[in-house]
């Protein structure tokens, strides 16, 4: 192997990267851009969901009841129709998420010391929205509840159980804090692996990567020289990206930076390599596009950055595992939110580094079988 | 018009060829989005039970296993493991193998003898906010009931009337989705999301295909017009992704059995209309594009995180800042995932959907037209 | 020609004699270089002398799958030759290249490379060869002075060394004061030259090219040539791979692949002479499809086809026609204006010879 010749093909590759600011562009710029947007996106709470109230007591508890769905900071009123027929359109066309009916004879069976049933009414078409939305509907008419007691003297006497909830580490359950570190592997992923997939197979469409190998130039010596710029560059944008992510959207940061950025490089490195992999042995953008295409879709669903692994089926579950971002995902949201240092975190790292070493192999393999062809 | 349609007939024609022989390209086209359909929905769900749950318990008195046999009593938590100290909590929590931990302190069964309320912690491990919130419910659940049942179990025990309070209960009711089952909820929207993300990428290539292989200048100098060429060469795709659509949703329904409540013309309609807008959006890519790779990894990143993202899939999208809102109206994703969850699940119809119908046909008819403008001007510069 | 005299010929080289074949048919007959630029001293020996052919090929075979695409071939290339290897798309031409350089390893078979096996130590080889592509691979998005840069580089060229050559690639190509360009602004004859710039700025001393005129007017083709005739001029051994007929005209030594073997060998007038069991007539004719359609099915004519703005008629060795015959019978089916000359084969005529005897 030759470090001159490595310098020259690195020195080839910043000379072409140069005159393709487009390229450079969306890998810096970008990513960022996207950041940002689709930051809000999934750190979006549930919240000030849309709803209705139908009250047909008019009755002091009625108003009592709509008043603590009206504070609670889970509920937006904004309709009080007169009927519940009135409901229909309103959840049809999405403009209410969740109607609360307070029929008539509330109040009068309360003071009778019975029971009155209150209606709850959630889009199911939506199924966050219908799980948490019925979930803290049913806490307030559980604290309505309690208040009545409390109120008849009965909670204070008698035995029970006071129980303590807390939630650790994400204390707020903001999906900030989890879902912007998989959002900035998520970018990288994608932004790395599309411009790499396409940066051998730009040079076999033009002739100049068979010129190459007709030279003293080695496959080795290639394939350092071409990923070394992109790398860097790579390293520039997960620097950008994670500063960017972490001030913009506060994201509290827990553990320790070194973990966090062993991580993420790690994760580029294997990125990268997928990409360069993909460009190796495809023999037209083409390919190389429905390549890339085969591989992020199940990547983006499977990994858990958008949906739950704990949720998916046993079977799934293990086809997790082959997915590098699947343990990105779990360094840097155990990282950030957990504040798991190193030892907690050596089984996925370690991991990532098998990837990593798995893809250059057959990176290599694949150069020195295919670039004739 | 009878010319032009000829034209269009032709350049139909030529694609079409074109991708009979490219088999590879086409099984790729028809099948990767049926298979991936099935896969995915399968595979991705919102709800959550069997939360692995560790107790610890100091107190180790009749009081308090009875306390834990609630939590085996119920299907959402599943104790999976006993331990001795606080530490193991920890441990559990940084492995994944618990999510939940109750914790007993000693006194339990004391406190509670003496008539006084027992103290219990349970703690949850927040890193995933989605099964985190339930679990919270959960829990908030759980022991508002056994506290409720302790009271009254004391208050008849003391001979207590309690008939002189009442109560409210809540009767929740699910609308279109009773069995509160995401993956009915998930599917129509990855039904879109995946058509969407296919659709541009396949045409952001066919245009810079054409410039490579030199043949534009060829189209651009016949009597072709470019926006005949342009509605030329989406037909064929359009064809071709509207089968997979049916193929997606008759598995859907079949498989899954997701319910088709509405106006199945509503539905056939919107998949039309969004298959050539997306179709569009990537010729517009391809023909703004510098170069053949640009056009790829553009057509990638726009196609990629915005649908998954900005349609409405799986975040919410009605509490986000408005710019966003705006910003999403730009992907035709969104819409398509409104039709469908609407017809799917909400029996919508035409006078419900029409704004979003509407939309995506104007949304097509833009992006031909803009696409058309900006075809050849590339070549010409 | 040059006016640099050329230094002794080490004893290594054969008793050079690129030999200028009969003049080529077309426009533009001149092969007057005096507008091409001086070239500097060449150096005075090459680094690695060593005696024996150029490339020596023995049963070479490549497969892909059950498809043959070199099928058991041999040949021998002398030092200092022009050798041209003919033959239609798909016979195997590239496939032979790439095993030659390195690049693609031969099922079975030996070759050797400037004596040394290409198979086994490719990198010996591949500092010593040039190598040009049908595509001009140049880097589209570097400006012409880096592509050079890139390629000295490569070769290891020391600075004085590279100074030298870039001067002279430059003035060869007629690409002086454009060195800030973008090669893929320039149009495809500047290209072609550039490219033969790169693939000799390390002073190879065999240099393989492989379709290099594809795509180039006549013109620039030949001017092209007049170029590889320098190289030749200098020692260098070229190997070069065309489907142009009138080309191989421009070497010593043919040989013609089809479908993965070697079915002729020799100098242009030997296999003129030797292969050719074929009497050639030329017609010219002003409906000449129509004619050939009747040519086709004449009696006593074996074959027809268009050649060049012509017609050629081929007749056994033996046959009893003569031109006016031919010229009669054309007359009498309607081709008033026919022309009939018997001619003296050329290359193409040969290998069209060649190639329906092997069906």
């Amino acid at each position: 192997m030759s470090g001159k010749r490595i310098r020259l093909l690195i020195w080839k590759e910043f000379t072409q990267l140069k005159r393709d600011p487009m390229l450079v562009r969306l890998l810096l710029l970008m990513p960022v851009i996207q950041l940002v947007m689709f930051g809000y996106v999934v750190a979006a709470d549930i919240r000030h969901l849309s709803t209705a109230v139908v009250d047909l007591d008019h009755s002091v508890a009625s108003r009592a009841l709509t008043d603590q769905f009206a504070s609670s900071g889970y509920f937006t009123i904004n309709a009080r129709p007169t009927s519940e027929d009135d409901l229909r359109p309103l959840l049809d066309r999405g403009q209410i998420q969740v109607a609360v009916v307070i029929p008539a004879g509330t109040q009068d069976h309360l003071d009778r010391g019975e029971t009155a049933q209150i209606g709850i009414i959630v889009d199911g078409s939506d199924s966050q929205v219908s799980a948490v939305g019925s979930g803290y509907a049913s806490q307030i008419i559980s604290r309505y509840n309690r208040q009545v007691m409390t109120d008849a003297g009965v909670s204070v006497a008698a035995p029970g159980v006071d129980a303590q909830i807390r939630v650790m580490f994400n204390p707020t359950l903001d999906p900030i804090n989890t879902m912007i570190p998989g959002l900035i592997a998520a970018i990288m992923m994608i932004s790395l692996m599309a411009i790499m997939s396409q940066a051998v197979v730009k040079e076999r469409e033009s002739g100049t990567l068979e010129q190459m190998f007709v030279t003293p130039i080695r496959a080795s010596e290639y394939l350092i020289g071409k990923l070394t710029p992109y790398a860097g560059l790579a390293t520039l944008q997960m620097l950008i990206v994670a500063a960017v992510g972490i001030l913009w959207f506060r994201v509290p940061f827990n553990g320790q930076l070194g973990v966090v950025l062993v991580g993420l490089a790690l994760f580029m490195l294997t990125c990268i390599g997928l990409g360069l992999l993909v460009s190796l042995v495809s023999h037209t953008r083409q390919q190389a596009q429905q390549a890339m295409m085969f591989i992020m879709l199940p990547t983006m669903v499977l990994s858990g950055f958008i949906f739950p692994i704990a949720s998916m089926p046993p079977l799934i579950q293990p086809l997790t595992n082959l997915i590098p971002l699947t343990f990105a995902l779990e360094v840097l949201r155990g990282a950030f939110v957990k504040g798991s240092g190193f030892a907690a975190l050596a089984p996925q790292l370690l991991i990532l580094a098998g990837f990593a070493a798995v893809i250059f192999t057959a990176s290599i393999i694949a150069t020195r079988r295919r670039i004739a062809e | 018009m009878k010319a032009s349609l000829t034209r269009i007939g032709a350049v139909t024609n030529k694609e079409f060829k074109h991708l009979l022989r490219d088999v590879r390209t086409l099984a790729a086209v028809v099948l990767l989005p049926v298979i991936q359909l099935l896969l995915f929905a399968y595979a991705i769900s919102f709800d959550v039970d069997n939360v692995p749950t560790m107790v610890i318990d100091y107190d180790k008195t009749p009081a308090s296993s009875e306390y834990v046999r609630a939590y085996d009593a119920s299907s959402f938590f599943k104790v999976v493991a006993h331990g001795d100290t606080l530490n193991q909590v920890d441990t559990a929590f940084d492995a994944n193998t618990a999510r939940v931990a109750v914790v007993i302190p000693a006194g339990f069964g004391e406190t509670i003898a003496a008539g006084d309320k027992a103290q219990v912690a349970v703690l949850i491990d927040g890193s995933e906010p989605n099964s985190a919130k339930i679990s919270q419910a959960y829990s908030v659940a759980l022991n508002q009931l056994y506290d409720q049942s302790m009271t009254k179990s004391w208050a008849a025990s003391q001979g207590l009337d309690l008939s002189g309070i009442g109560a409210l209960e809540p009767r929740v009711r699910t609308w279109y989705n009773p069995e509160r089952n995401s993956t009915i909820f998930l599917i129509p929207g990855l039904m879109a999301v995946i058509i969407a993300i296919v659709t541009v990428q396949q045409t952001a290539v066919t245009l810079v295909r054409e410039r490579a292989l030199g043949t534009e200048e060829q189209l651009l100098v016949s009597p072709m017009r470019r926006t005949e060429l342009m509605v030329g060469k989406l037909l064929p795709w359009t064809l071709i992704a509207f089968i997979d659509v049916v193929m997606v949703i008759l598995l859907g329904m079949a498989v899954f059995g997701v319910p088709l409540r509405g106006t199945p013309l509503v539905l056939a309609l919107g998949s039309a209309l969004f298959v050539f807008a997306s179709l569009g959006m990537g010729l517009l890519i391809s023909a703004v594009a510098p170069s053949a790779e640009t056009a790829n990894i553009m057509a990638l990143m726009i196609a990629f995180l915005p649908s998954f993202l900005l349609s409405g899939l799986a975040f919410p999208l009605d509490q986000i800042p408005v710019v966003l809102q705006w910003f999403s109206g730009i992907f035709p994703a969104r819409y398509m995932v409104t039709i469908s969850r609407g017809v799917f699940l909400k029996g919508s119809g035409f006078a419900e959907l029409w704004p979003e119908l509407l939309t995506l046909a104007g949304y097509a008819l833009v992006m031909v037209l803009v696409a058309a403008r900006l075809y050849g001007r590339k070549a010409r510069a | 020609m040059s006016e640099h005299p050329f230094p002794e010929p080490s004893p290594q080289f054969p008793e050079h004699s690129p030999q200028f074949p009969e003049p080529v048919e077309g426009p533009e007959a001149s092969t007057s270089s005096a507008n091409l630029p001086q070239f500097p001293e060449p150096s005075p020996q090459f680094p690695e002398p060593v005696e024996g052919p150029a490339i020596k090929v023995t049963g070479l075979t490549k497969t892909f799958g059950t498809f043959a695409a070199v099928d058991g071939i041999d040949f021998e290339v002398p030092r200092g030759q022009i050798f041209g290897f003919l033959g239609p798309n798909g016979s195997g031409k590239t496939t032979t290249i790439r095993m030659l350089t390195g690049t693609l390893r031969p099922k079975s078979g030996l070759a050797e490379v400037l004596g040394t096996d290409v198979v086994r130590h490719p990198e010996r080889v591949q500092r010593r060869i040039g190598y040009m592509s049908q595509k001009f691979s140049l880097f589209e998005d570097m400006t012409v002075d880096e592509n050079l840069k890139f390629y000295a580089g490569v070769y290891d060229l020391p600075a004085e060394k590279f100074a030298q050559q870039r001067d002279y690639v430059l003035r060869m190509a007629d690409l002086v004061g454009r060195e800030d360009e973008l090669t893929r602004n320039l149009s495809v004859g500047w290209r072609q030259r550039l490219a033969l710039g790169a693939a000799t700025i390390h002073e190879p001393e065999l240099l393989f090219l492989d379709e290099p005129t594809s795509g180039v007017d006549p013109v620039a083709r030949r001017q092209f040539w007049d170029l590889l005739y320098e190289l030749a001029g200098r020692g260098v051994t070229l190997f070069v791979t065309t489907h142009y007929m009138d080309e191989a005209a421009h070497c010593n030594q043919l040989a013609f692949i089809y479908r993965g073997r070697i079915i002729a060998e020799g100098s242009p007038t030997e296999l003129r002479t030797k292969y050719m069991d074929q009497r050639i007539f030329d017609i010219t004719v002003s409906s000449a499809d129509l004619a050939l359609d009747y040519l086709v099915s004449t009696e006593g004519v074996d074959e027809a086809y268009l050649s060049g703005a012509s017609l050629h008629a081929a007749t056994a060795a033996h046959s009893p026609l003569s031109a006016d015959d031919l010229r009669q019978r054309l007359i009498g089916a309607g081709f008033a204006d026919a022309v009939v000359l018997e001619v003296e084969p050329t290359i193409e005529d040969v290998f069209v010879n060649l190639v329906s005897r092997q069906r």
